[in-house]
């Protein structure tokens, strides 16, 4: 029985009835994060979940990580997008299984469909999930996923107030990733004070700078997340 | 952000509800929202207005909306309140910091996430349609 049923109250014709149901709609995602997290750490899989807008460079900072750690771990990757595969394409040419998972119109990825894409994959044959979310600053940090880890990244070409605009998803992030910083001078954007707003916002992250086309950085956040 | 999806998870819940009291109607719905969730309350109560209007037990029914405050709390010294902003002259805007206030350590958030459905008023049917319940 649940816990959150109350006794039945018997009404009278035409009474008003106040039940008190204490209903928390986000607790069903947060139960079955719950259920992903133990389901990994069952087998033993450690999950990362990266976040961050629409073309900051989140696949290329996974296709860079791939290639750092590829070897060393058994990788697959679940790729959250509203429509196309064209970045899980991209994934699957480093040769580690990829799960494309289209939200339709939802903004984020939620607890139920990593749990979906989770059914897809030999967990005993792997280490290592990176879980690319669906593009967007806002919605993902509402919804946990089960991960172990949670990174955002964020890019100067957005601008030098994406952070500070954005402040509680990076209240969530074990890793924050300043990408694009080789054109930080080009979009006069200070990295220092992007990195300042981060630390800030949230002491208790590690913050990255990098530029994840060269390769710049990536190293780094693969010790931040304490995957090397 | 995600108003819509939230609204319709709240719409499901209260009329699962009303069914199982075998209620005639709804009449009024009490959720609490917490100042870190990403819900703009106008939003909701727009989509639950929409939303309500396409079900003869929820239709005409008010939906009321309490902000809960977030809180932190600092797991160094105990301190237990108020999430600090930080007044950044650069930008002429408040940044909020998981610092804590007291002894600068690093707080975590223990409320203000919440999305809860409180209370539902309801309505009863005849003795008659609730007597096989």
């Amino acid at each position: 029985m649940n816990p959150r049923m109350k006794r039945v109250v018997k009404a009278e014709e035409g009474e008003v009835y106040d039940i008190e149901l204490d209903a928390e709609i986000l607790e069903a995602n947060r139960r079955i994060a719950e259920e992903n997290r133990s389901l990994l750490r069952r087998y033993n899989v450690t999950a990362i979940d990266v976040m961050g807008s629409t073309g900051t460079g989140k696949t290329t900072l996974i296709a860079g990580m791939i290639r750092l750690l590829k070897g060393r771990y058994r990788i697959a990757v679940m790729k959250g997008d509203l429509t196309t595969t064209i970045d899980a394409e991209a994934i699957s040419r480093y040769d580690v299984d990829v799960v494309p998972i289209n939200t339709g119109k939802e903004c984020h990825l939620d607890a139920n469909l990593v749990r979906k894409a989770l059914r897809t994959l030999k967990l005993e044959d792997l280490d290592l999930i990176f879980i690319e979310n669906v593009g967007n600053l806002i919605c993902p940090a509402e919804f946990p996923l089960g991960s172990e880890k949670r990174v955002v990244v964020v890019s100067v070409t957005e601008g030098p107030y994406m952070i500070v605009k954005h402040p509680f998803i990076f209240m969530d992030a074990d890793v924050i990733v300043i990408n694009k910083i080789d054109l930080a001078e080009a979009m006069g954007v200070e990295v220092d004070k992007l990195r300042m707003d981060a630390e800030t916002i949230n002491p208790r992250a590690k913050v990255v700078q990098t530029n994840c086309r060269s390769g710049e950085g990536v190293g780094e956040v693969v010790k931040a997340l304490g995957l090397m | 952000m995600h108003e819509y999806s939230m609204t319709t998870m709240i719409v499901d819940a209260v009329l699962e509800e009303a069914r199982r009291h075998d209620a005639e109607k709804v009449l009024e719905v009490e959720l609490v929202i917490g100042e870190f969730t990403f819900l703009n309350p106008e939003q909701v109560e727009f989509w639950y207005k929409v939303l309500s209007e396409r079900d003869s037990i929820l239709k005409g029914s008010k939906v009321r909306i309490e902000l809960r405050r977030g809180y932190i709390r600092c797991p160094k010294c105990g301190y237990e309140g108020k999430l600090m902003y930080r007044d950044d002259t650069a930008y002429h805007l408040m940044v909020p910091t998981l610092l804590c206030p007291e002894c600068k350590g690093i707080a975590e958030i223990i409320t203000g996430r919440e999305c809860t459905i409180k209370r539902i008023r309801l309505l009863g049917r005849g003795h008659e349609s609730s007597a096989k319940g």
